[in-house]
């Protein structure tokens, strides 16, 4: 299909660390496809097999099975390769040269033609914020900083494809905010970004689609309002007046507090409820639905999982 | 090719830019001109002392710098994940191998030029000459330090970086003593131990073969087809060995 631009499938991968230590099957046959132009998060545990995937389709291990493409073409060519721009987990970076020095190596690794070169950087350096901070050794970079400027070496090829390994862990809220806002800028470009994290949060601000892979699997894709029931399946009910174990509603849990009663019930019940306190004469204070969040999903697909 | 280029000159760039090396080229001049002093404590030709002990400490020092900038710059690219940046970039593992490969060489050119012209100055000012035998010799040293660089390549992609640099000296000691090892096989009793030093003695390059200071020191002679063999020797080896290090490297999984 012509508008997937990275496709894995039934990958596997089993590390072999040491003639004595057992073997790590880390990858148990994983799939999903990104589609052009959308913000995916691959969103999993520590440990879920995220950055072995992202090392697989960068070319920087090789899978024991299952196939790999970007842009239709096989992620070990080099044309694929171009259409990748690909930011490591931690910046990982020369404390000998300095930031445009390190953006100047790289363009020459992309093939980037030399008269466009400089022109490049600085337009790079500027996207990242880094624009004062250039011309300085990066031994002397935060953390903030270096994640700017992989993030800037990742951008300088004008890739199709941006691959993102855990792109805001680390940072401060404001870096957080930052590398947010770089993303979207790309994403509303034209570039299809693929991005993996252990942060909710970061993925429901951002992702159009969510793959949540636990244990080396892809268990559920979908957009978040998707994986995440629209309507929802519970209410909580707080009245005065009557004590709850007087209902004859069905309760899913309750708790008496300061005069006040609190209750848990499936939404089938919830009109049965509402009768009942009615009929009693309580006096109802609240009632608000609870949602399945994708914190509840990411634990139900953890369940039974060892950590 | 740019690539390649690139990452040369970065292993280059980042050797000059580190203090080490600078540590290691100052004890090479140090040593080299302290040459002076065994010429003044022996018997013999003075100049010759000086060319002959100096052409050692070029050899010696060319070699701990080949060792341990392997180790710095290549072993510690890999450690320290730099080399992911590079290939997830349109560059394919054996441009990565031969990039580091020619910074290596470059760094050990570099200072190899830097010591003969120490040497060649002092054995000016002793004897009044320029002897362009000297040069020849730190050539031939750069042979044996091009084939050495690449042991240093293969052992840095192969194993750890201590145990590589290890390996490296272990083939810079076994290769000078071929001929020994040659003796040994005629000697040696038991076919086994026979067997296993003839194996080191056909697998370990001899590095005899790059050695003319006996010839430079004493103005001999020096058939140049031992030189044009030296040279087709060295190629041969680095082409070897070069070629065995990006094999394994190809399909190695990056931690
Ligand atoms: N080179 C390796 N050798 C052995 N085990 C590894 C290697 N790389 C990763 N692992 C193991 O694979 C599992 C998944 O790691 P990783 O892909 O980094 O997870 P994530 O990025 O989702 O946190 C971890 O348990 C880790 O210990
Ligand atoms: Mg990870």
């Amino acid at each position: 299909m012509a508008d997937i631009q990275l496709s894995v499938e039934d990958l596997r991968k089993t590390f072999h660390p040491g003639l004595f230590e057992s073997p790590i099957e880390v990858l148990k046959g994983l799939s999903f496809d990104v589609r052009r132009a959308e913000i995916f998060g691959f969103l999993g545990p520590n440990g879920a097999g995220k950055t072995t995937t992202i090392k697989a389709i960068t070319e920087l291990i090789y899978p024991d099975s299952g196939s790999i493409s970007v842009c239709g073409l096989p992620h070990t060519s080099l044309e694929a390769k171009r259409k990748i721009g690909f930011m490591t987990e931690s910046p990982y970076v020369y404390s000998h040269l300095t930031g445009r020095e390190f953006l100047r190596f790289c363009a020459e690794l992309l093939g980037v033609v030399r008269s466009q070169q400089e022109d490049r950087i600085s337009r790079v350096l500027d996207d990242v914020g880094m624009a004062a901070s250039g011309d300085r050794k990066m031994g002397a970079y935060s953390k903030g900083m270096l994640q700017r400027v992989a993030f800037g070496q990742a951008l300088l090829g004008d890739p199709k494809l941006l691959i993102l390994d855990e792109p805001m862990s680390g940072l401060d809220p404001i870096g957080r905010r930052d590398v947010r806002d770089m993303i979207l800028r790309q994403a509303a470009a034209g570039v299809t970004v693929f991005f993996s994290s252990h942060i909710i949060p970061d993925v429901e601000a951002l992702c159009d689609r969510v793959a949540i892979v636990v244990d080396g699997r892809v268990r559920a894709v979908g957009t978040v309002r998707d994986l995440v029931s629209r309507e929802a399946d519970r209410y909580e009910v707080t009245f005065a007046g009557v004590s709850p174990e007087e209902l004859s509603t069905r309760l899913l849990a309750h708790h008496v507090g300061s005069g006040e009663a609190w209750v848990r019930v499936s939404s089938e019940d919830r009109d049965a409820l509402i009768r009942e306190l009615a009929d009693r004469g309580a006096r109802l204070v609240s009632m608000n639905p609870m949602r399945a969040t994708l914190e509840d999903l990411l634990m139900t697909h953890s369940e039974g999982v060892d950590r | 090719m740019r690539a390649i280029r690139a990452i040369a000159v970065n292993t280059f760039r980042e050797a000059i830019r580190d203090r080490i090396l600078y540590l290691f080229i100052g004890f090479a001049i140090v040593m080299v001109i302290s040459t002076k002093l065994f010429g003044m404590l022996t018997v013999g030709d003075e100049a010759k002392i000086v060319k002959d002990i100096g052409l050692a400490a070029m050899q010696f020092f060319s070699m701990l710098i080949a060792v341990m900038m392997s180790m710095l710059l290549i072993s510690r690219e890999v450690d320290n994940r730099t080399v992911f940046n590079i290939l997830a970039k349109p560059v394919r593992r054996w441009q990565f191998v031969l990039g580091k490969y020619l910074g290596l060489v470059a760094i050990v050119a570099a200072n190899l030029l830097l010591i003969t012209l120490v040497l060649v100055v002092m054995v000016l000012i002793y004897t009044g000459q320029f002897d362009p035998m000297l040069v020849f010799a730190a050539a031939m040293t750069m042979l044996e330090m091009s084939v050495l660089a690449a042991f240093a390549t293969l052992f840095a992609v192969l194993t750890r970086p201590i145990l590589g640099s290890l390996m490296t000296l272990a083939m810079f000691v076994v290769g000078h003593m071929s001929a020994d090892l040659w003796m040994l096989t005629r000697q040696l009793p038991g076919t086994f131990t026979r067997a296993v030093i003839a194996t080191v003695y056909y697998l370990v390059p001899n590095l005899e073969r790059f050695n003319f200071r006996t010839e430079v020191v004493h103005d001999l002679p020096i058939p140049p087809a031992a030189v044009g063999w030296a040279v087709v020797y060295a190629s041969a080896c680095v082409g070897v060995l070069l070629f065995l290090a990006a094999l394994r490297f190809q399909t190695k999984d990056l931690k």
